[in-house]
């Protein structure tokens, strides 16, 4: 705030609208979760990215008494730190001072590998075709290599957060999204059970199944692999039912799954694993799980002999400490052999392409995650009274356990209702990013972007920005 | 840990020292203005988050009068301020027997929540307390402010109400580095540098605790806003490598930059040491006299110097929230302690 902005009140205008809100154009909602929701916005204000599409992610605050949403916290600062081609944009962060949430701002992605596989398997019914396998998986494996050399572990991958930008000039470049799970790992992490945690079974480690007290980066490389032969299948690799209640339970049918397809683990194989917790236990009898074909070649209609099972088997490897690291992935002859990865995944050389489906767009939620049945126009979004989350959506939920768009979302089902731009609504609009955090590196600090204002509605000035030249050092 | 090297840390938060001379001035500056033009400097944090300085003075005649002006406190009395806010978040910490790491954020985040904002504006109780909630929170070590709160006596709300503005003004860079593990990882390298026996272990070991301390110490400076985590590691280590005598240090010096090929010699890196002892040297706790002197002034700037004053915004506070007027208590029973 107090960026020449003085003659709005309370950092509204006439409209209500927070001023940061007022620079884009709310398109509508993409995605539910438990964090919060997710919005497509659209630039309007006068730059050079007018147009430009924008996922907005808005957290809850947190429950009573515990501040602002730590979710929300270490996903911000984690972005902060990083920046790769393959990994996701964060480049705003705005906050709502009325219900104290927070709104973050990412490079939209058109795609994700949950809607792709699912296009595939229920549109097209084709498989996909190998060399938009190999870039998705290579660019995959060069993001999360940049991760792990920076000591992040993911922790929550699969392939709804595993994004795929649409048209322009980043088409078919990956980005991996939803880093509300990640973790810098300089000291050893607690399980995520600790903290309450929930997320899908179905791309977890086997370490992890067994009751390992710690996580390493080879959780994320064991997630890779599930998502490997999926893209190749159309199938989730390891679909076990998952065994609900607190806390973490035991997932047994998870692990005979993946005991079924990958053979049972032996303590020959994988010396640590009589360490494992579970497994010592023998909870329900386990080790008694007796599968002595290793049929995987036969799930994944792959030769064994084919440098694609080679690196898929590396990466389903039980001991984590052999499994592959995502570096020594990306050397795989794999990627050697045609056709070559690409940077460009959903488009190849000879000009292939798949044209996929857009991400459905709910336009009847405003900024509140209130369903509107009038018109977006009149829909008032922003500093509105409520800052709860109670907000019906327009569409039913998919059965399927998923999370999903800048991550950690459940997706809109599609409404069969145009994006709606709400443009002229809007009013003027103050500066570009009033209460924002800027997000580029080297940009001067800027503190007190918070609402600065005298409490004297009656005396004219209603605002005192302070120091405002020294401020724009 | 992520990398030091293109980390916020390195970009945009360590300074030359006559650019963090000048942040402190502009800070001041701004709230001596506020104190021209409103008569207090004290700024309240709603509990929807936005800011406000107080209400300006009913009677003009009131400003007019230059005597019964609270005078503004300078840039000096600011630092001893500072001082005696980041020794007591010190203590908190080892009170609730916090690990080190945690404390050590939590002293960044307090230094650099103070460049952007003066002690007139914010209280340092208030802030240190909510920087030692937002380092738990983001080092995994979450306790709730309600705990916090309960063990040092203070309204936990204060706490939450300064989140977002502590988090606003490290501008979300909350991943920071302090030099205890660059220590760490030195004296792996002069383990192997000296090509240490067994039998002398201990002498690594006794450097190591010298060093240790001798980081609490620089850690309380302005030079961790000055210097790379790095530098104030080895000049805690050449300190204590002074006291036990156990390599030759110079030497070491040269042989690490001999392997980085580093863009520094060595008479540059001594020097940028030099300077970090010399910090340590000079730090200087206020006096109690000097405290009683600017805690009063620092009443009066944040309008609650004669009983009128506290009075007016008590009653003020009725209306608007318990929030504030627990506030206004806490205030008041700062100056006692």
């Amino acid at each position: 705030m107090g960026d020449g902005n003085a003659t709005n009140n309370r950092g509204l205008s006439s409209n209500n609208k927070p001023e940061w809100l007022q620079q884009y154009d709310l398109i509508g909602k993409i995605g539910e979760g438990t964090y919060g929701l997710v919005f497509l916005a659209r630039i309007k204000s006068p730059t050079a990215n007018r147009g430009k599409s924008i996922a907005i992610k808005k957290f809850k605050q947190s429950k009573d008494g515990d501040g602002v949403s730590p979710t929300a916290i270490r996903e911000i600062m984690l972005l902060r730190e990083i920046s790769h081609e393959n990994v996701v944009k964060l480049v705003n962060v705005h906050i709502n001072h009325t219900d104290m949430s927070l709104y973050l701002a990412f490079d939209y992605a058109e795609h994700d590998l949950y809607e792709i596989i699912r296009h595939h398997r229920d549109k097209v019914n084709h498989v996909i075709s190998q060399y938009t396998v190999k870039s998705l998986l290579w660019q995959l494996l060069n993001g999360l290599n940049y991760l792990h050399s920076n000591w992040i572990i993911h922790r929550d991958l699969k392939p709804s957060n595993i994004l795929v930008m649409g048209e322009g000039d980043e088409q078919g470049v990956v980005k991996i999204g939803d880093f509300g799970l990640a973790r810098i790992y300089q000291a050893p992490l607690k399980p995520l059970s600790d903290n309450g945690v929930v997320v899908t079974i179905w791309y977890r480690a086997p370490e992890l199944l067994l009751g390992a007290k710690h996580y390493t980066s080879a959780v994320d490389m064991w997630a890779v692999g599930c998502i490997f032969a999926e893209l190749l299948t159309l199938k989730p690799l390891f679909q076990g039912v998952e065994v609900k209640g607190n806390p973490n339970p035991f997932q047994l049918d998870q692990l005979d799954k993946i005991f079924k397809v990958l053979g049972h683990p032996t303590p020959e194989k994988w010396p640590t694993l009589a360490n494992l917790p579970h497994w010592q236990q023998d909870l329900q009898h386990i080790q008694g799980h007796k599968y002595e074909n290793t049929g995987l070649y036969n799930v994944v209609h792959l030769s064994p002999k084919t440098p694609a099972y080679d690196l898929l088997s590396r990466m389903l490897e039980y001991d984590p400490r052999k499994r592959l690291t995502a570096s020594q992935a990306l050397e795989h002859e794999y990627f050697r052999n045609d056709p070559l990865p690409g940077r460009n995944a959903l488009v190849c050389q000879t000009g292939e392409k798949v044209n996929y489906p857009t991400r459905p767009v709910d336009t009847s939620t405003d900024f509140e995650g209130t369903t509107s049945l009038q018109p977006p126009q009149t829909v008032s979004s922003g500093n509105a009274v409520s800052g709860t989350m109670s907000g019906a959506h327009g569409g039913t939920m998919r059965s399927v356990p998923r999370q999903m768009a800048v991550g950690g979302m459940q997706r809109m089902q599609p409404q069969g209702m145009p994006a709606y731009n709400i443009t002229s609504q809007a009013g003027m609009g103050g500066g570009m990013n009033p209460n924002g955090i800027p997000m580029q590196r080297g940009v001067p600090a800027q503190a007190h972007q918070q609402q600065l204002r005298r409490k004297d509605p009656g005396m004219g000035t209603n605002i005192y920005p302070p120091q405002q030249k020294s401020r724009r050092l | 840990m992520a990398d030091f090297l293109t980390s916020t840390h390195r970009a945009k938060w360590i300074f030359s020292t006559q650019e963090l001379a000048e942040k402190y001035k502009a800070s001041n500056q701004r709230a001596i203005q506020a104190l021209e033009k409103y008569g207090a400097t004290l700024m309240e944090v709603d509990a929807d988050g936005s800011l406000s300085y107080p209400e300006p003075p009913m009677n003009p005649k009131d400003t007019a009068d230059k005597h019964s002006r609270p005078k503004p406190l300078n840039i000096e009395e600011e630092r001893y301020m500072r001082v005696f806010y980041e020794n007591k978040l010190q203590e908190v910490c080892n009170n609730f027997h916090f690990p080190h790491k945690i404390q050590a954020t939590a002293l960044i985040y307090f230094k650099r929540f103070y460049l952007q904002w003066s002690v007139m504006e914010h209280h340092p109780k208030n802030i240190m307390l909510t920087c030692i909630y937002a380092a738990c929170k983001i080092e995994e070590n979450h306790v709730s402010a309600e705990e916090l709160g309960k063990g040092i006596s203070q309204d936990h709300q204060l706490i939450l109400n300064n989140e977002m503005i502590v988090y606003q003004s490290l501008e979300f860079d909350l991943i920071v580095y302090a030099p205890y593990r660059s220590i760490d990882g030195f004296l792996n390298d002069m383990e192997e540098f000296c090509r240490v026996k067994d039998d002398q272990l201990h002498l690594l070991k006794a450097l190591h605790e010298t060093a240790r301390m001798e980081v609490d110490k620089i850690m309380l400076t302005d030079a961790q806003l000055l210097f790379p985590p790095g530098q104030l590691a080895l000049a805690a280590l050449r300190c204590s490598n002074g006291v036990h005598q156990v390599i030759d240090f110079d030497r070491y010096l040269r042989n690490i930059l001999s392997r980085q090929s580093s863009a520094h010699n060595v008479s540059e890196l001594i020097e940028s040491l030099n300077a970090i002892d010399s910090w340590v040297k000079r730090y200087k706790f206020p006096s109690e006299k000097d405290l009683k002197h600017i805690n009063r002034k620092l009443k009066s700037c944040w309008g609650l110097g004669s009983n009128d004053e506290s009075k007016k915004r008590e009653k003020k506070s009725k209306h608007k929230s318990k929030k504030s007027s627990n506030e206004t208590q806490n205030v008041l029973s700062l100056t006692e302690t």
